[in-house]
């Protein structure tokens, strides 16, 4: 489309230029010095009455929206309350909340049970550890009895200075002989003789 | 790097949108005290750790708070409009349990969502077409049935306008 009369359509949306050929810049010709613009001319009583029919119109107007609008908020709101408080939805609330309840009593129970077992398997564990050491105490102590015993044994045979000469004389007349031989089947001779 | 974190699985619209806890209204605040060691708190641990995002995924509007190692024993605290308050036990459950003991005494029941989501498809008509916002198609070219798109397939002679003044003057 453009400038062309015929096949311009009237309903074009871009906004044809009305300043045609100079800028906004440019300064307005001598014709136009005396060009004094006044307003459109108004009719007072019109305009008086105009006025006031339209703030009639638009208050009626705006009332009637506002009325609207209230009752619309008005409806969907009953309508969410309804669904929110109706008898049987709080019914069913009781009975879930019931339910839970019953549910944590259960688990309490649980609880207990699983606490009393642990509690009697410290218990246990306690006396076994007591016992174990009661074992240990006596097995040590029968230990060190025999020990005791045995070196009193032994002491029989020590050699003291009032038998060392009897001992030294005992020694002397009964030699033993310490020599030996082993074949590789491990078989000891004692054959040689002492002298 | 595109993954982040341990399950990145989470952060997955597929994952969070199957998430099947949806609240009823009058829940408002939801609360769960655990304890980040401990053979019984393992089943509240994967709660938080798996279905919290998905549960906060659906309900945006109620606020979750997480309390680590402030009591012995794990549970959740539910806190309603009418100032009820709702405790649930969750020691020695898994994750699942809770998730379904949940669903059962504050979940909107399925029926309830289908209804919900009825109710929501009748406000809008799929026929009319217009802004993306508000409708499915934006043009009458887009329906099936339709004459299609001059972009993309030109519109017979008789239908432009150069050709009819032209087929006039002809004449």
């Amino acid at each position: 489309p453009g400038p062309f009369p015929g096949l311009c359509p009237g309903w074009s949306p871009r906004a044809v230029p009305a300043r045609g050929r100079k800028t906004r810049h440019d300064p307005p010709s001598k014709s136009k010095a005396s060009r004094v613009k006044l307003p459109p001319p108004v009719d007072p009583e019109e305009l008086l009455v105009v006025l006031e029919r339209y703030r009639q119109h638009r208050l009626v107007l705006s009332a009637l929206r506002a009325e609207f609008r209230a009752e619309v908020l008005q409806q969907k709101r009953e309508e969410r309350l309804a669904a929110q408080g109706s008898v049987e939805e709080q019914e069913e609330h009781r009975r879930l909340m019931a339910w839970n309840d019953e549910e944590n009593a259960r688990q309490q129970r649980r609880r207990e049970e699983r606490a009393r077992k642990e509690e009697e398997e410290q218990k246990r564990r306690k006396l076994e550890i007591a016992e174990k050491q009661a074992r240990k105490m006596e097995a040590f102590l029968e230990e060190k009895e025999k020990e005791v015993l045995q070196l009193q044994e032994e002491a029989k045979n020590f050699i003291t200075p009032e038998n060392l000469e009897a001992r030294i004389e005992e020694c002397l007349d009964n030699p033993r002989n310490y020599n030996f031989a082993i074949d590789k089947d491990g078989r000891i001779v004692k054959r040689t003789v002492l002298s | 790097m595109p993954m982040k974190g341990r399950f990145p699985v989470r952060r997955t619209l597929q994952y969070l949108s199957q998430g099947d806890v949806v609240f009823k209204s009058s829940v408002k605040v939801m609360t769960v005290n655990y304890n980040t060691a401990g053979e019984l708190s393992e089943g509240a641990r994967k709660f938080v750790f798996f279905n919290v995002p998905q549960i906060q995924y659906k309900n945006p509007w109620v606020q979750i708070m997480l309390f680590r190692n402030m009591t012995p024993s794990p549970f959740l605290r539910f806190y309603l409009d009418n100032g009820e308050q709702v405790l649930v036990d969750v020691e020695d459950k898994t994750n699942k349990e809770i998730t379904e003991h949940v669903k059962k005494i504050l979940g909107k029941s399925k029926e309830m969502l289908e209804r919900e989501e009825r109710e929501r498809k009748k406000l809008s008509h799929p026929a009319t077409f217009g802004p993306k916002k508000y409708h499915l198609r934006e043009c009458i070219c887009e329906i099936e049935g339709q004459v299609p798109c001059p972009a993309f397939v030109p519109l017979p002679k008789e239908m432009r306008g150069k050709y009819k003044p032209a087929v006039k003057n002809e004449a």
